[in-house]
């Protein structure tokens, strides 16, 4: 695999990452097209409209901006998924280095538990869920979907710290418990600080599920709309009588572009957080 | 910390393993012998509210619970136990467990007999001694498979398997929808970490991180998928395109195998850079060496690709594959988005793409049959349980650090 191919095989792999490229690329080159266009009714484009920007204007973005409460929206969301990422994290780290160093009698148990517990499809326990929530006063409140997802979260984001936490060798925790340190003080200024690519990892995946999730958000937060978070709000745009094709492109722009730079930019740690942490074989 | 105390050790681990904990047993333990309990119930539509007096329902319902007794419902429409207990599940799994369904499932089987008889005859050791060409071994099966599958009018088999009950036909379709997604994202991911690997290709970077995108939109997949149904409708740009080549359009979303087809394709768009960046670390892990030694040894890129790159790569794209696979399983957002469930296969009857989870949110939140979702709720946690259960062998993912 390392001589220089040959000119058509070159050729060949050029098409391919071309067409490739190509399919993977258009949906969003799309809904820019779509969010530029006056008018709620896409199936009067013609065939090159769906691929050039044939004209342009900027009254989508104005009426999802001024007049729809994107802004509430995404600020909605933004706490939501914010909250659920740092609490999942403060409760997901310490039980993954407990479970990474300690020895306890329930300890594996414990894991094999987490990880059949989690196989219960979340969707449904939603109705458990959403009672158990009206019965602590928290439905529709934006507290208790944090709740929900953090908890959600929870058993993905132990796993993955504690396979982190593995690969950290042992020394550097035996001497300094050597010098007096007790485990609470080696966790916080050994293993934390080292462990920081997979906290990057794991508070950034936690992150995202929280933002762009649906069930949970509709079922928990059905109304009214100012409390609604991002995807559902969007979604429940998007299948109205009327679709508002435009203004929903431009919302759905807006709330895609950030969140794909943002997973671009820290994609490359990925597969050290990804392969090291949970995934090892 | 070795000479601490019981007590004090116990008080530490508590300490940090106990928030956990509890989470867990309020939003996910609590849920699931709720769902266990209430599949065990006639709750439906016309009967949500729960009888307190019944013991069980009074411990488990929040609604029932002393801090509720303002609120405590009244009027009709009471659910109860039902009798005999084991009802819903028999509802679900239709007649699966009668003798002409279990007769048809070991027909269908018996047709995959060739098939496995082969992987088993090239795992023993005497099949080093007799040399048979693996094509005439995978062709003989193939053809017996298919032999049998004439003999013993499969097609009938099936039908009647469709009739036992949603259940089979529903995770039957999954199934499928499982197995297409996760061979035709590895093949798609094996062919673009292969490209993107060789060092001869200039802008391969811009290509690896356009390539990148529908991964990095997944957390969105809901808004993307309703873009993809959006193209695909009977005005839609690939129809559009097909017209403008003079084909005719498609009915993308509204026949039935095209629109799982649809689902499938949408599906690996999502998924298919995960496993690409997976093999694509995999691959610069192994050294190259190998390749120049095998090519002295005049080995063609076919040979090399299946006895020296699949093999090494193996350990590390085993784990990727086994959670895409279920992931893939419990798969709502994107197909929901884009068929809703799937062209309808006739009243009553789940539709095309109805796979698990979206059968389930339809029985809970549209049909409101909380009882039969329930139960269909626990069946498919057994299975997913086992499912990850066996597969844990494979990832030892158990060790702490003090083990080896």
């Amino acid at each position: 695999m390392n001589r220089k191919p040959t000119a058509p095989v070159l050729a060949l792999q050029y098409v391919i990452l071309i067409v490739m490229s190509f399919v993977a690329f258009y949906p969003l080159w799309f809904a820019l097209l779509a969010s530029g266009r006056e008018g709620a009714r896409l199936v009067t484009f013609n065939l090159t409209g769906m691929f050039l920007p044939i004209e342009w204007t900027w009254a989508n973005y104005q009426t999802m901006f001024f007049e729809k409460p994107l802004f509430t929206w995404l600020r909605n969301s933004l706490y939501v998924a914010g909250l659920t990422t740092i609490a999942s994290l403060l409760i997901s780290t310490s039980a993954a280095f407990a479970f990474s160093r300690f020895r306890f009698w329930g300890r594996e148990a414990g894991l094999i538990f987490m990880l059949a517990i989690q196989t219960f499809p979340g969707v449904l326990s939603l109705i458990a869920v959403a009672q158990m929530l009206t019965a602590l006063g928290l439905y529709a409140t934006h507290e208790g979907l944090i709740l929900a997802y953090t908890v959600g979260s929870l058993v993905f984001s132990t796993y993955n710290l504690k396979g982190y936490f593995d690969t950290i060798p042992i020394d550097l925790e035996e001497a300094a418990m050597i010098d007096g340190a007790g485990p609470i003080q080696s966790f916080l200024l050994i293993a934390l600080p080292l462990a920081r690519p997979a906290l990057a990892v794991t508070a950034l995946l936690g992150f995202l599920s929280g933002w762009g999730d649906f069930i949970f958000a509709s079922v928990l937060i059905p109304a009214p709309n100012e409390m609604r978070t991002l995807v559902p709000a969007l979604y429940t745009m998007a299948n109205d009588r009327n679709v508002p094709w435009g203004e929903f492109a431009a919302g759905g722009l807006l709330v895609l572009l950030p969140t794909m730079i943002v997973f671009l930019v820290v994609q490359r740690y990925f597969q050290g957080g990804l392969t090291v942490g949970g995934v090892k074989g | 910390m070795i000479a601490w105390s019981r007590s004090r050790k116990f008080l530490l681990i508590s300490a940090f393993v106990l928030p956990t904990l509890i989470g867990l047993l309020i939003f996910n333990v609590y849920p699931i012998l709720f769902s266990v309990y209430t599949s065990f119930t006639d709750r439906n539509r016309v009967r949500p509210l729960p009888n307190c007096e019944v013991l069980l329902t009074g411990i488990l319902d929040p609604v029932c619970w002393p801090v509720f007794e303002a609120n405590r419902p009244r009027g009709r429409g009471f659910y109860n136990p039902q009798e005999p207990p084991f009802q819903n599940y028999q509802d679900v799994l239709g007649i699966f467990f009668q003798p002409e369904s279990l007769t048809a499932l070991g027909l269908v089987a018996v047709c995959f007999v060739p098939l496995i008889g082969v992987v088993v005859w090239q795992r023993l050791p005497v099949s080093r001694s007799i040399k048979i060409h693996p094509s005439w071994l995978w062709g003989g099966a193939l053809i017996l498979g298919v032999a049998l599958a004439v003999a013993l009018n499969v097609q009938a088999q099936y039908s009647t398997l469709e009739e036992s009950g949603d259940f089979f036909i529903v995770m039957f379709r999954t199934l499928v929808f499982v197995i297409l997604r996760v061979t035709i994202s590895f093949v798609l991911g094996l062919l673009l970490a292969l490209i993107l690997n060789s060092e001869h290709l200039p802008g391969r970077t811009l290509f690896r991180v356009l390539l990148f995108i529908p991964w990095a939109a997944s957390s969105l997949a809901i808004l993307i998928a309703l873009i993809w149904q959006f193209l695909f409708r009977d005005q839609g740009t690939v129809n559009q395109v097909l017209q403008a080549i003079g084909l005719n359009g498609l009915p993308w979303l509204t026949d039935a195998w095209l629109a799982f087809g649809v689902v499938v394709f949408v599906d690996v768009w999502f998924s298919y850079p995960f496993v690409m960046i997976v093999i694509l670390g995999a691959l610069q892990a192994v050294p190259a060496d190998t390749y120049e030694a095998a090519e002295i040894d005049g080995a063609s890129w076919w040979q090399q690709l299946t006895q020296i790159t699949l093999p090494l790569i193996r350990p590390a794209i085993l784990p990727a594959m086994v959670l895409t696979s279920i992931t893939a399983f419990q798969i709502f957002g994107s197909a929901f988005a884009i068929t809703g469930g799937g062209p309808s296969m006739g009243a009553g009857n789940p539709g095309m793409t109805d796979f698990v989870i979206i059968y389930a949110y339809k029985q809970i939140f549209l049909t409101q049959n909380y009882g039969r979702a329930s139960a269909f709720a626990v069946i498919l946690f057994i299975m997913l349980f086992a499912a990850t259960m066996y597969s844990l062998r494979l990832t030892r993912i158990t060790k702490g650090a003090y083990d080896a």
